[in-house]
């Protein structure tokens, strides 16, 4: 991956498995990148159990140091039930306080990322050199849910883009929920669609994952648009496609609308 | 208008999550450098590399970049520039640190990151001071019309000489801009192009959309008579329009007919009253602010 991309996907609710996609969409396992992820939703045996079905150890890259997890359940325990506070659980304090912002989750972030050279282990000899961090965050929406405020959220996405995508040229995925069909008349809506569109901005490429319109179908799981925003290189502007997708047991795959091998 | 706004000129280009304004923002920047204008680039939204590879065909060396993108709500110690930092004497200062000849052009990348953290009225004062001040020649604006309140989007386009709103295109690569503008003597202009744009950020303006003809002083609306083809007669005859015209309506009084009714004749009815004493009697009459 030669350039940087911010990459959102906003998912409907009932169609939460595709984050497994997620899994497969990182070869950083097998290359030098050091992996960040924001596990707000589920727990590390959830990702690992998916991780394992499609080949990857996710334990293996916690334990090498090349994969941080901060999992967002168990660090909430330690404010929902005040127990000794750990300094870990800074970067959770906005559910103590919603208004006091994402300023500290921003700042796990940056020192997990940043701290790239040298590898993950104090004192290791011939550390090693990684590659341009990955940032991986499921999900956003969920944030708004705790009292977090859109701009909030706005606001930490851009400094992690900054940081991640911009000084240190690596790559950012992010998860959000959009709920249904929401209609935004005034746009004065403080959720989701308020949160989505403000990402949207912020993004380089947006997947928009949804089920078929026409509902349930065992051999189409739904469809993907792939919204490409920023330029590439000299390329054209903003170019969309639309995919359908199916989900296997070890992956997705990806074809045409239309093409699903069930029709043709 | 790519080829210079007015001394004092304040454009505003606004866009939504389904097309970026981003691109004609860099055809704007494009057209000023190459006007030898300098340019000053307030980045909240973009980085510096990011601007840099849209304007790769750019004369950039009277382009400067002020970088509010790494650091715009001081969270670290040394931020450059702050969103806080928005206000009239910061940006003159911004803009008079590099001393050039021609007074600069001001690009805000972007207003509306600016309005979610500062109030719209200190937003707008400070947009207006600087279009008086006379440091900078003008404003460009990047603002994201989906993000805002309507109230708020109209408050800052208020201030604004020319709007240009765009929208996704039908085919391909065009899009869809319509444009205000706004002219000293406060006649307001409207139009809608098709456009795109050329790699080297030329905008091609490819025709008016369809639905909205080009305008015309005269406009005449093509009735379509509902009297026609109709297997009864709907039309009237001379005679029977002049007979229609004369007819009196009921509740369409004359002059006469209405002393005739307020004022009753010898025969009907009369009312005699004789107030008492716990009576108000008003000598005035009650009918007179009727507009029969």
């Amino acid at each position: 991956m030669d350039k940087s991309y911010f990459t959102m996907f906003s998912l409907n609710p009932w169609h939460h498995y595709l984050t497994s996609l997620c899994r497969s969409e990182t070869p950083a396992r097998n290359s030098r990148c050091k992996v960040c992820f924001l596990g707000l939703v589920q727990s590390f045996s959830h990702y690992n159990a998916v991780g394992q079905r499609l080949g990857v150890s996710l334990v293996q890259a916690k334990e090498k140091g090349q994969l941080i997890f901060f999992e967002g359940l168990k660090e909430s325990l330690s404010v929902l039930i005040s127990q000794e506070s750990n300094t870990k659980s800074q970067a959770i304090d906005f559910l103590r306080d919603p208004s006091v912002g994402l300023r500290s989750l921003y700042e796990f972030v940056r020192c997990t990322v940043s701290s790239s050279s040298g590898g993950g282990e104090k004192g290791a000899d011939g550390a090693e050199e990684w590659g341009p961090p990955v940032l991986l965050v499921d999900d956003l929406s969920v944030l708004l849910s705790l009292g977090v405020t859109v701009g909030t959220v706005l606001d930490f996405s851009h400094y992690c883009r900054a940081t991640v995508c911009s000084q240190l040229q690596g790559n950012m995925v992010m998860l959000t929920r959009c709920d249904g069909e929401e209609e935004a008349d005034d746009g004065d809506d403080e959720g989701s669609e308020r949160l989505h569109r403000g990402l949207t901005h912020q993004c380089s490429l947006t997947l928009h994952v949804q089920g078929l319109p026409t509902g349930y179908c065992r051999d189409i799981h739904g469809q993907v648009e792939v919204c490409w925003r920023r330029r590439q290189g000299d390329g054209q502007h903003t170019q969309k496609k639309l995919f359908q997708y199916k989900v296997h047991d070890k992956g997705a795959s990806f074809f045409a609308r239309g093409t699903s091998s069930a029709v043709l | 208008m790519l080829q210079g706004t007015d001394v004092g000129g304040f454009l505003i280009i606004q866009d939504s999550a389904t097309y970026s304004g981003r691109h004609l923002l860099n055809s704007f920047i494009n057209a000023a450098l190459n006007r030898e204008e300098s340019v000053h680039v307030l980045g909240f939204e973009i980085s510096e590399e990011e601007l840099k590879d849209g304007l790769k065909r750019s004369p950039i060396q009277r382009l400067h970049f002020h970088n509010a993108f790494i650091d715009p709500l001081g969270w670290t110690d040394h931020p450059i520039f702050t969103v806080h930092q928005f206000s009239l004497e910061e940006l003159v200062r911004l803009v008079k640190q590099t001393s050039h000849p021609k007074p600069a052009t001001l690009v805000i990348d972007s207003l509306s990151w600016i309005l979610r953290h500062i109030s719209p009225p200190a937003v707008c004062k400070t947009l207006q001071q600087l279009k008086k001040e006379g440091a900078v020649r003008a404003v460009i604006g990047l603002l994201h019309a989906d993000m805002h309140q309507k109230g708020t989007v109209g408050s800052v386009c208020h201030l604004a000489t020319s709007v240009i709103t765009v929208a996704p295109g039908v085919k391909g690569d065009a899009a869809v801009a319509k444009i205000t503008k706004r002219s000293k003597s406060g006649k307001v202009m409207q139009d809608e192009e098709i456009f795109s744009i050329k790699e080297d950020l030329t905008v091609i303006v490819q025709s008016k959309p369809n639905h909205t003809g080009p305008k015309q002083t005269d406009s005449e609306e093509q009735e379509i008579d509902p009297t026609a083809n109709l297997t009864f007669n709907l039309r009237l005859s001379e005679t029977e329009r002049s007979a229609k015209d004369k007819l009196a309506l009921p509740f369409v009084f004359s002059k006469e007919k209405k002393t005739a009714l307020l004022h009753s004749g010898p025969g009907s009815g009369r009312i005699l009253y004789e107030p008492d004493a716990n009576d108000d009697y008003d000598q005035e009459d009650p009918d007179d602010d009727l507009d029969v």
